[in-house]
C-alpha cells in the first residue's frame, strides 16, 4: 500500500492522463489566481513590508480572537466526535426504541446552518427564550444571560455540525463485518470492549477525516459567535471580512487567513501521520451486514434511551421554531414576541412575488448541480490514485489540493478576476471574467478539500484484495474502477455530491464578485433581502430563505439516500448473502431497523 | 449503474469544461456557456447598486422599461461593489453604479474606473455634494444619533455623540458597533473623527480623539447579529444609537417606538449618494441616457416619493415627502474635508478594529 516509487506510478497510463488534467488545474485555477492575489496583497509596490505581522501581533483584539479560535477548534474536535459518535451508535448500532424518529431529528442538521440555525437556539435558551423563562421559574435566581460565551457557541456548534458523522461515519460503520463483533463476542467480550476494540478502530480514517472538517469548522466560526459569543467570545473571522473588504487592509486579513490555514494543514498532516500503515478493512473471507445490537445492561439501556431522546429535543426544537418563526412579521422575531394570531403566510408571498422569481433558485440548483458532480467525479479518480500511491509526488499534490482551505472565498474570488481578466494563455487564451464559466471554475475549487478528504477516507476502507482478485483475473484498470471500487464508495461519493449541493445553494462570498450579471444565483438575492439595513422585513426574509433552502436541501437529501437506498437493497439480495440473524428479536422490530438502514447501505 | 453514468457525465463535463477554456468559443459544455458570452445580448446595461433592497430594485428595472431602458441590476454592498468595480477595472462588466456614497465614489474614481460625464441635470444639482466631473448626487441621507423619546425628554437627552460616553446616564444605554464594514458606521467616525483633526496626530487625528473613539467602545452596547437596534429599543435593552434618516420613519412603526435625532452644533454627516458611468463601458449612450433619465427631476421625484428620500434635485424635491424636505432644511451639515476622509478611512477603520474595539 504505502512508498510506490514514483517511477513505476508513471508507467500507467491512467495515472498519466489523471495527472496531466490534475497538474493543469491545479496551476490553473489553484496556484494562479492565488500566487497573483497574495502578491498583490503583501508586496503592493513590489516590496514586501512586515506592517501585516506587526500590526497583528500588537493587537489586543486580534490575538485574543484568534486564540478563541483556536480554542473552539480544539474543543469542536473533540465534542462533535463525541456526540456525532453517540448519535451514529444510536441509529445505527444499538437497538433503540424509535431509531428512525431520532434518525430523521438528527438529520436536521443536514438541511440548515448558520446564522438562522444560531438564532433558532437563541429563541429557545436565549435570555428571552422558552427554556431560559421555564428554568428562571424553577430557578429564580438565574441569571436570563446564562447561554452566552464561550460555552454557547461550543453547545451550538457542537449540535449544528455533527452532519458529517451523520453521513460518512455512520456509512463507514455499515461497512464493518459483523462475523468481528460476533467472534468477539463469543470469546466473551462486553458491548463496551467490541466497541472500543473492535468498532472504532475500523472507523478511524473516517473519524480522522470528519475530525480535521470539526477543526476547520471551529478556526472558521463565525454567526454562532456573533449571535451568542457575547463580548468575551468573539472570534476571528468577522475581522477576516472586514479587512478583506478593505484594499488597505487585505494584507492582515491575508496573513489571519494564511495563519489559520497552515494550522488547518498542520492538523491535516497529523491526522495523516495517524491514519499511515493501519488496516481499515475486514480481512475475514466472507465477511457479513452489522446487525444492531441490544444494550444489555438494563441501566445502561434507559440512559442511552434518555439521552438520545433528550439529544433528539436538542436538534429538532429549533427547526420547529425556525419555521414557525418564518410565518411572523419581521419585529416580533427580533423582539421574541411570538403571538400564534400573528402568523401569516405574508412573508411567504413578498419572496415568492418578486420581479426575479424562481429564476435565481434554478440558477442556483443548476450552478451547486453541476458544481458538486463535477468535484466528486474528478476527483473520485485523483483520491483512488492518492490512497493507492504513496509517493512525495502524491503528497504534495494532495497538499496543494487543499489551497482553497487556506484563502477565505472573496480572496480566492479576486484573485481569479485578476488572474483572468486578460486573455491567459493558461486557459488557451481565453478571457473568463464575465463569463458564467468563472463561477463554476470557483465553485468546483472551493469543494474540492472537502471531497477529496472525504473521498480518500471512504477508499481507505475497500478491502485491497478485491482489486487485487479482479486484477488477476485480467480486469483492466479502468474496468476495476468501475465494477469494483465505484460501486463500495459510491454511497460515501452521494453523500458528498449532495452536501456539496447544499452548501453551494446559498453563496455569496464568491458569487457577488463573479456572477455573470444575467445569471445571477441566489445568494445575492437573498443578501439584498436580508441585509441588516435593509428594513424589518430583512429579518423575517432570512427566515422564509432558510426554509425555502431547507426545503430544496431536504428533497436533495431525500434524493440521494431514498434512491441510493433502494438500490443498496436491491444489490444486496442480488449479490451478498443475506445475514444470518443473529440477534433474536422481534421481526417487526427487525423490519423497522432494516428500514433505517436503509439510508446508504453499502453494497458488501 | 446509473450513478455510474452521471458521475462518468460528470467526469465528462470535466473534459468539456477544460476544451472550453481551451477552444475559448468551442459549444461545448452547454450549460455553461449558452447564456454567457459576456454581457452581449443586446443593449441590455448592468447596473451595479447597493440601493436595491425593499424594493427599489423591482421598482426600478419597471420604470426603466416603461421609458424604453433594459436593465440588469446587480445589487452589493457598498464595500463590496466598491472591490468588484475595482476588480474587474481590466475588463468591465458594469456600465453604470449608482447608489454608493461619496466616500466609495471618490475611492473608485481614484482607481481610474470612472469615465466623466456630465448628465443633463447637472444645473439642478448642488456641485459641491460630489466631484463635479465623474460622479453625480442623486439622493442625501443624514447619518443620525437617534434616542427614544418615550424615555427621554428633548432636556435630557444627549446633545452630542461624545455625551454618551462622557455622562454617566447615557453609559451602556447606546449601542455600538460590533464592525466598521458598513457605511452608516464609517460616516459616524468620519464625524467624530473630523473634529479632533492634527497633522501631527496619529493618522491626522490627536490623541484626544483617539480617546473618545475608546470610550465609545468601552462603555456603549455591543450591536448584535440580526437584531436591529430599533428591535432593542422596544424591548428596552439601549436606547439610542446611530441611525440613517431615512429607515426612521419606517421603524418607528414596524417596532412601535417614538424615535428623536440629535443634532450637534457641529451638524451631522451627510452621505451622499452618487451615480456615475463606468470607464470601457460598450453601451457608452445607452448608459448616458439612462443616466440623463434616473437623475432628472421626475424620476427622482418618483423615486423619492415612493421610497422617502431626500433628492439633490431642486425640481424633485417639489414632489418629495414634505416632512423629509423640511427636516432637511432645518439640518445643520456638518462639515467635513472629505478628502481627508477618504485618504485615511481605511488606516482609521484597521486601527479602530484592532485597538479599540473589545
Amino acid at each position: 500500500m504505502s512508498g510506490t516509487p514514483v517511477r513505476s506510478m508513471a508507467r500507467s497510463p491512467f495515472v498519466l492522463v489523471v495527472g496531466v488534467v490534475l497538474t493543469w488545474f491545479i496551476a490553473a485555477f489553484l496556484v494562479w489566481p492565488n500566487v497573483n492575489i497574495l502578491m498583490a496583497t503583501f508586496f503592493p509596490d513590489g516590496s514586501f513590508s512586515g506592517r501585516a505581522a506587526e500590526k497583528l501581533f500588537s493587537s489586543q483584539r486580534a490575538m485574543k480572537a484568534l486564540g478563541n479560535s483556536f480554542l473552539l477548534a480544539v474543543a469542536l474536535s473533540i465534542t462533535v466526535n463525541l456526540v456525532g459518535v453517540f448519535i451514529v451508535l444510536v441509529t445505527h448500532y444499538f437497538r433503540i426504541r424509535g431509531s428512525r424518529i431520532l434518525f430523521l431529528g438528527y438529520a436536521s442538521t443536514f438541511i440548515y446552518g448558520g446564522i438562522v440555525l444560531a438564532a433558532g437556539y437563541k429563541f429557545i435558551y436565549g435570555d428571552k427564550g422558552i427554556v431560559t423563562s421555564l428554568l428562571v421559574k424553577v430557578f429564580p435566581g438565574l441569571d436570563p444571560g446564562w447561554f452566552s460565551g464561550f460555552f454557547a457557541v461550543l453547545v451550538v456548534m457542537t449540535f449544528a455540525t455533527t452532519t458529517n458523522h451523520m453521513l460518512f461515519v455512520a456509512n463507514a460503520l455499515k461497512g464493518i463485518d459483523y462475523q468481528t463483533v460476533e467472534a468477539a463476542r463469543n470469546l466473551g467480550a462486553s458491548t463496551w470492549t467490541i466497541l472500543r476494540r473492535i468498532v472504532l478502530p475500523m472507523l478511524k480514517p473516517t473519524l480522522f477525516a470528519v475530525t480535521i472538517l470539526s477543526f476547520l469548522t471551529g478556526l472558521g466560526a463565525l454567526s454562532a459567535p456573533q449571535v451568542l459569543g457575547g463580548r468575551d467570545f468573539q472570534t476571528i473571522t468577522p475581522m477576516i471580512l472586514t479587512f478583506t473588504n478593505s484594499p488597505t487592509s487585505r494584507d492582515l486579513a491575508a496573513l489571519l487567513a494564511v495563519i489559520l490555514g497552515v494550522a488547518t494543514i498542520l492538523m491535516l498532516a497529523v491526522m495523516s501521520r495517524l491514519e499511515k500503515g493501519g488496516t481499515y478493512f475486514s480481512v475475514s473471507k466472507v465477511s457479513s451486514a452489522l446487525q444492531k445490537q441490544q444494550i444489555t445492561n438494563p441501566v445502561a439501556n434507559v440512559v442511552v434511551h434518555t439521552l438520545a431522546y433528550l439529544l433528539f429535543a436538542v436538534y429538532t426544537l429549533p427547526v420547529l421554531l425556525i419555521v414557525l418563526y418564518s410565518f411572523a412579521d419581521g419585529a416580533a422575531i427580533q423582539t421574541g414576541q411570538l403571538s400564534l394570531n400573528s402568523l401569516t403566510l405574508e412573508n411567504y408571498a413578498r419572496v415568492l412575488t418578486q420581479q426575479s422569481g424562481l429564476r435565481p433558485f434554478v440558477v442556483s440548483v443548476v450552478y451547486s448541480a453541476l458544481a458538486a458532480l463535477i468535484a466528486v467525479g474528478g476527483l473520485l479518480f485523483v483520491a483512488r490514485l492518492l490512497q493507492k500511491y504513496r509517493n512525495w509526488v502524491s503528497t504534495a499534490f494532495e497538499y496543494l489540493l487543499h489551497i482553497p482551505w487556506i484563502l477565505p472565498s472573496a480572496l480566492l474570488a479576486l484573485g481569479l478576476i485578476i488572474s483572468y481578466d486578460h486573455p491567459n494563455p493558461l486557459v488557451g487564451g481565453a478571457v473568463l471574467t464575465g463569463t458564467t464559466v468563472i463561477l463554476l471554475i470557483a465553485f468546483v475549487t472551493v469543494k474540492i478539500p472537502f471531497t477529496l478528504r472525504m473521498l480518500k477516507a471512504s477508499f481507505a476502507s475497500v478491502n485491497s484484495s478485491l482489486e487485487e482478485a479482479a486484477a488477476i483475473m485480467g480486469a483492466k484498470t479502468l474496468y476495476v474502477f468501475r465494477r469494483i471500487l465505484l460501486p463500495l464508495v459510491l454511497p460515501a461519493a452521494a453523500a458528498i455530491t449532495a452536501l456539496n449541493f447544499n452548501s453551494l445553494l446559498d453563496d455569496y462570498d464568491t458569487a457577488i464578485f463573479l456572477a455573470h450579471p444575467l445569471v445571477q444565483p441566489l445568494g445575492l438575492v437573498i443578501k439584498a433581502n436580508t441585509d441588516g439595513a435593509e428594513g424589518v422585513e430583512g429579518v423575517a426574509n432570512t427566515f422564509v430563505y432558510t426554509v425555502l433552502l431547507m426545503v430544496i436541501t431536504g428533497i436533495t437529501m431525500y434524493l440521494v439516500y431514498g434512491r441510493s437506498g433502494r438500490k443498496g437493497l436491491g444489490k444486496k439480495r442480488l449479490r451478498a448473502a443475506p445475514p444470518p440473524a443473529a440477534v433474536p428479536g422481534p421481526a417487526l422490530g427487525m423490519m423497522s431497523d432494516d428500514d433505517a438502514a436503509k439510508t446508504a447501505a453499502p453494497v458488501r | 449503474m446509473r450513478k455510474f453514468h452521471t458521475l462518468a457525465a460528470a467526469a465528462v463535463a470535466v473534459a468539456l469544461l477544460a476544451g472550453c477554456g481551451g477552444g475559448g468559443t468551442s459549444p461545448a459544455a452547454p450549460a455553461d456557456s449558452s447564456p454567457a458570452a459576456a454581457g452581449g445580448s443586446g443593449e441590455t446595461l448592468v447596473v451595479y447598486t447597493n440601493s436595491n433592497g425593499e424594493g427599489r430594485g423591482d421598482w426600478l428595472s419597471a420604470k426603466a422599461a416603461e421609458a424604453g431602458f433594459k436593465i440588469e441590476i446587480v445589487g452589493a454592498g457598498g464595500a463590496d461593489a466598491t472591490n468588484k468595480l475595482i476588480a474587474e477595472k481590466n475588463n468591465p462588466i458594469a456600465d453604470i453604479a449608482f447608489g454608493l456614497n461619496n466616500m466609495y465614489f471618490s475611492q473608485i474614481k481614484a482607481e481610474g474606473v470612472l469615465e466623466p460625464y456630465e448628465p443633463a441635470w447637472a444645473g439642478d444639482v448642488d456641485k459641491e455634494l460630489a466631484d463635479g466631473e465623474a460622479y453625480w448626487p442623486l439622493v442625501k441621507q443624514a447619518i443620525l444619533l437617534g434616542y427614544n423619546s418615550d424615555k427621554f425628554s428633548k432636556d435630557a437627552a444627549p446633545r452630542d455623540w461624545t455625551d454618551l460616553w462622557t455622562k454617566d446616564e447615557f453609559k451602556a444605554r447606546y449601542e455600538r458597533v460590533t464592525g466598521l464594514g458598513t457605511a452608516t458606521a464609517q460616516l459616524v467616525f468620519a464625524g467624530i473623527l473630523s473634529r479632533y483633526r492634527d497633522d501631527s496626530g496619529d493618522l491626522g487625528i490627536s490623541d484626544e480623539g483617539w480617546k473618545q473613539v475608546e470610550q465609545y467602545f468601552q462603555n456603549g452596547s455591543p450591536a448584535v447579529a440580526k437584531t436591529d437596534l430599533f428591535a432593542r429599543i422596544a424591548s428596552g435593552e439601549v436606547d439610542m444609537g446611530q441611525m440613517p434618516s431615512s429607515i426612521i420613519a419606517d421603524r418607528e412603526k414596524s417596532f412601535n417606538v417614538n424615535v428623536e435625532t440629535v443634532i450637534p452644533s457641529v451638524g451631522v454627516p451627510l452621505a451622499v449618494e452618487q451615480i456615475a458611468l463606468v470607464k470601457g463601458t460598450k453601451k457608452k449612450d445607452e448608459a448616458q441616457k439612462f443616466i440623463d433619465w434616473f437623475g432628472s427631476s421626475d424620476v427622482q421625484g418618483e423615486f423619492a416619493q415612493k421610497f422617502n428620500s431626500m433628492p439633490v434635485n431642486k425640481t424633485a424635491q417639489a414632489k418629495a415627502n414634505p416632512d423629509v424636505v423640511n427636516f432637511f432644511a432645518d439640518l445643520k451639515q456638518q462639515d467635513i474635508d472629505w478628502e481627508f476622509v477618504q485618504e485615511n478611512m481605511g488606516a482609521w477603520v484597521e486601527k479602530i478594529e484592532l485597538e479599540y474595539m473589545t
